[in-house]
């Protein structure tokens, strides 16, 4: 028997042995049972409502502040939910509408006026006025806080923001712009009593939600705002939750988990509960055009027409993409349509690289395609097919794939400099609907995420940017004809669309705008 | 037991230093992390205000120094991503991974233990023959496929549970059954294999032939010898859950500490990292030394002492020797 041979000495350690292990598995058990809650997340108050839509995320908001709003994750929750800006841009028709701005015009050179509604509070009783918004102007755009709307919007430029009375509100601007109201658009609205020296994390705003609990980690959910000035939304509450994976996404549309479901992929498995919508974003190779061998304007030409670009979108995306010609899709002021995306004609690539490379062009010189890992559905195949395609064209291709970090280094000044002609490939979403926003950062000659420009097309870029109305439409237009014409920084690849899962518990009509700004509002039960 | 416990701290507080040290300098070689908060057209003024805002700018060991002053004080900074505090965020995913990791530890030792025992009565017999193969091969499946395949199957075709979050208690069955494979795998092989050795020791069939229950044969005396070996692999397969079991977590939507850590990686967000991996490595520390203790517990002859005694040569002290305890012999 074990317990023959022990000494004495060990006597006393014989019976707490037993028992120990007998508490370890009842403390085990324990674990089991009283915790079939999970810690970090609150009970489920059950599944489907008819009062309650259940949306799913990508990611988790960092943060609801609002003037981080332009930030897709935080914008998606934020926008026209919880806070509202002064006027709206309109997805369909380009316009802008008005929100909490009944009516503006320009009162002068740099300077607008802004009539405003006058029957507004905010969800924590506050009234709504001109020194409102007033105040969150200047919380957004001049303060120190840093805030992603003020960079994205606004650059350096402070504005002049003036409460003239309880509806009037003045905007100054340091130079002439014709597209304030515009830029406006993504101020959102929050009363004198936000903190001014911190971003805060659950905003009070003007909207048709207001912030019901944020079970960080787990879940986020709205609740409708009973002041709200305008009609009051079908669901009474608004539940977010967030799942890094496409497919689980998917799933939980499929399984009735949840009603809507953001960002998914063509081939995620939502089937025919995954509706097609465009949504703004270009995908374009970016190319270093100083750099050997890229610096010959004939390889650039042939990079464009080595890519089959209606070959990419049917093999990787169903059809579902739209091949491209320039940097902003059809419903951006500025858009082109009268330009054509570039042939896919192997062989005249072909014949323009072995021109260049008679004429003493350093063809040879290795070419690295840049290319962020995760940033679209399918960058990874796409990535392999352009390396693939621009080598047989005759250039000495490589493939790099990295993370954001790394890529931002090659996407922002200062770019990397010491590894040759880079092919970076980019994905530009204009959410703004003006032309202006890309132009600036990607074609002038000191653009945050240009890297090529030349003085005549800086002209013609200053000049459209003050331009309005159809001159304006007409002078963009012209740019991005030029700019396959004689710059050739870019090789264009597609307009995406993007895919919304939706049950059919409920009716919604995705538009360009869903992505970064889903209105809970238009939202109703089906039927 | 107390000096026992006092010097393994101690010498548990150097790695962790390191450990600290390591991560603080690593991440930041990734260079600043601005270009990740700032808008992309941000100026070069914003990014200067942003850089100083957050320290980024001053010399290496004085961001360290002030680090390290701000853990004295509790204080583990704030995150880039949130602005919350990171102890506090760090601090609340953590249980979700000790739960999730606690519970599939426990349920894998223990169908461990069952399946191998069962195994090793007949070495080569039909049983071990199925759960060799059945474990080598969960052992083997990457789970982030099983993870995908199990919510297809369970989930979407059959609608036994949840796709994926924490709404219910059924939700903790397929992140559960995920994680499992792996430690449970290996686990059956491990205490099969010691089992094996410890049934043809003659001790047992001595309590055989004295007409004890098989049962009794297997529990109480095969597999008290045959734990030690298996007690050290658990503890090498918890850590490794402990550590985040990220893949798992990222796809079932568990709010935990692994995705909080690859987030705070992709995203350089320095202050939850660093919050993140000073707390796993707090608790990989203390799981290690339970363990030691479990070894004391496990074998009468295994008790930590401060007198150091030459060792006898038997499985659990040998065990023991390799962790590094001083054991003191009986006679």
């Amino acid at each position: 028997m074990s317990s023959s041979s022990i000494t004495s000495a060990n006597h006393k350690f014989r019976s707490p042995r037993s028992g120990l292990v007998g508490a370890a598995l009842a403390a085990g058990s324990l674990l089991l049972l009283s915790s079939c809650a999970v810690a970090n997340s609150e009970p489920s108050t059950g599944g489907t409502s008819a009062d309650l839509v259940r949306i799913v995320l990508p990611q988790e908001p960092p943060t609801l502040e609002p003037c981080e709003a332009n930030l897709t994750s935080t914008g998606v929750v934020v926008r026209s939910n919880i806070t509202e800006p002064l006027v709206e841009r309109n997805p369909t028709t380009g316009d802008l509408d008005p929100l909490l701005a009944t009516e503006w015009e320009a009162t002068g050179d740099t300077e607008w006026t802004f009539t405003l509604r006058d029957d507004v509070t905010f969800s924590d009783g506050t009234p709504f006025n001109a020194e409102a918004a007033a105040f969150a102007i200047d919380r957004a755009v001049n303060s120190d806080l840093g805030c992603n709307v003020e960079g994205y919007v606004f650059g350096d430029n402070d504005l002049e923001v003036t409460a003239v009375d309880e509806t009037t509100l003045t905007v100054s601007t340091v130079s002439p712009d014709p597209i304030l109201p515009l830029r406006l658009s993504f101020v959102e609205i929050v009363p004198t009593s936000t903190d001014t020296a911190a971003k805060v994390r659950e905003p009070v705003g003007t909207g048709p939600y207001k912030v019901k609990q944020w079970d960080a980690g787990t879940k986020l959910t709205l609740e409708r705002n009973d002041d709200y000035w305008g009609d009051a939304p079908a669901y009474a509450e608004a539940e977010y939750q967030w799942r890094a994976e496409g497919t689980v996404r998917a799933a939980m549309i499929t399984s009735g988990e949840a009603d809507l479901a953001m960002g998914l992929g063509a081939d995620d498995g939502a089937g025919d509960l995954g509706l097609d919508y465009p949504n703004n974003e270009t995908v374009a190779l970016r190319l270093t055009a100083e750099i050997a061998p890229l610096n010959d304007i004939r390889v650039r030409q042939a990079i464009n027409y080595a890519i089959d670009k209606q070959g990419i979108t049917d093999s990787l995306y169903q059809g579902a993409h739209i091949p491209a010609a320039q940097l902003v899709p059809e419903g951006i002021v500025g858009h082109n349509p009268d330009l054509k995306p570039w042939d896919f004609d192997v062989a005249k690539a072909s014949a323009l690289v072995a021109e260049a490379k008679a004429d003493g062009v350093p063809v040879d010189e290795k070419i690295t395609i840049v290319a962020r890992n995760a940033q679209f559905p399918k960058v990874s195949e796409m990535s392999q097919i352009l390396q693939e395609q621009l080598t047989q064209a005759g250039l000495n291709v490589e493939l790099k794939m990295v993370d954001t970090t790394q890529h931002l280094q090659y996407q922002l000044r200062p770019f990397v400099s010491d590894e040759g002609a880079i092919a970076l490939l980019i994905q530009h979403g204009n959410q703004a609907g003006d032309a202006a926003f890309s132009v600036e950062q990607y074609m002038t000659t000191t653009g945050a995420q240009s890297v090529f420009g030349t003085p005549e097309f800086d002209t013609r870029l200053t000049d459209a940017s003050v331009l309005t109305g159809d001159d304006r439409e007409s002078a963009y237009q012209d740019i991005f004809a030029y700019q396959n014409e004689e710059i050739v920084q870019f090789a264009f690849i597609s307009h995406q669309t993007g895919v919304i899962g939706k049950s059919a518990t409920v009716d919604y009509t995705p538009n360009s705008s869903s992505g970064d700004e889903l209105r809970v509002a238009e939202i109703t039960p089906a039927g | 037991m107390w000096t026992f416990l006092r010097r393994r701290i101690i010498s548990s507080a150097i790695p962790l230093i390191v450990v600290i040290v390591g991560v603080f300098a690593l991440a930041r070689l990734t260079g600043n992390p601005a270009s990740l908060y700032l808008p992309l057209n941000a100026t070069e003024q914003m990014r200067t205000d942003f850089t100083e805002r957050n320290g980024f700018d001053d010399p290496l060991l004085v961001q360290m120094a002030n680090y390290f002053g701000g853990v004295l004080r509790l204080d583990f900074g704030v995150s880039l991503r949130t602005g919350e505090p990171a102890g506090e965020m760090v601090l609340r995913a953590f249980p979700a991974t000790l739960q999730l990791a606690g519970v599939t530890m426990l349920l894998a030792v223990v169908l461990a233990v069952i399946v191998g025992s069962w195994a090793a009565l007949k070495p080569n017999g039909i049983v071990d023959r199925i759960s060799s193969f059945a474990s080598m091969a969960a052992a083997s499946i990457p789970d982030f496929w099983l993870a995908i395949m199990g919510i297809w199957v369970f989930a979407i075709t059959l609608g036994w549970v949840p796709t994926s979050g924490v709404s219910s208690p059924t939700s903790w069955l397929l992140p559960i059954a995920v994680l499992l494979m792996r430690p449970f795998g290996v686990l059956v092989q491990i205490v099969r294999g010691a089992m094996v050795s410890s049934l043809s020791e003659p001790y047992i069939k001595l309590a055989r032939s004295k007409g004890a229950s098989e049962v009794r044969v297997v529990s109480r005396h095969a597999l008290r010898n045959a734990a030690a070996p298996a007690l050290t692999v658990a503890g090498d397969l918890a850590v490794g859950l402990i550590n985040g079991a990220v893949v798992v977590e990222s796809i079932f939507g568990w709010p935990g500490i692994g995705k909080l850590m690859i987030d705070s990686i992709l995203q350089r967000d320095f202050a939850v990292l660093q919050a993140a991996v000073l707390l796993t490595a707090v608790s990989i520390f203390a799981l290690n030394i339970l363990i030691d203790l479990g070894y004391a517990l496990l074998d009468a002859r295994v008790r930590p002492t401060t007198r150091a005694r030459k060792r006898r040569a038997t499985p659990v002290a040998a065990a023991a020797q390799e962790r590094k305890l001083n054991v003191q012999p009986t006679r």
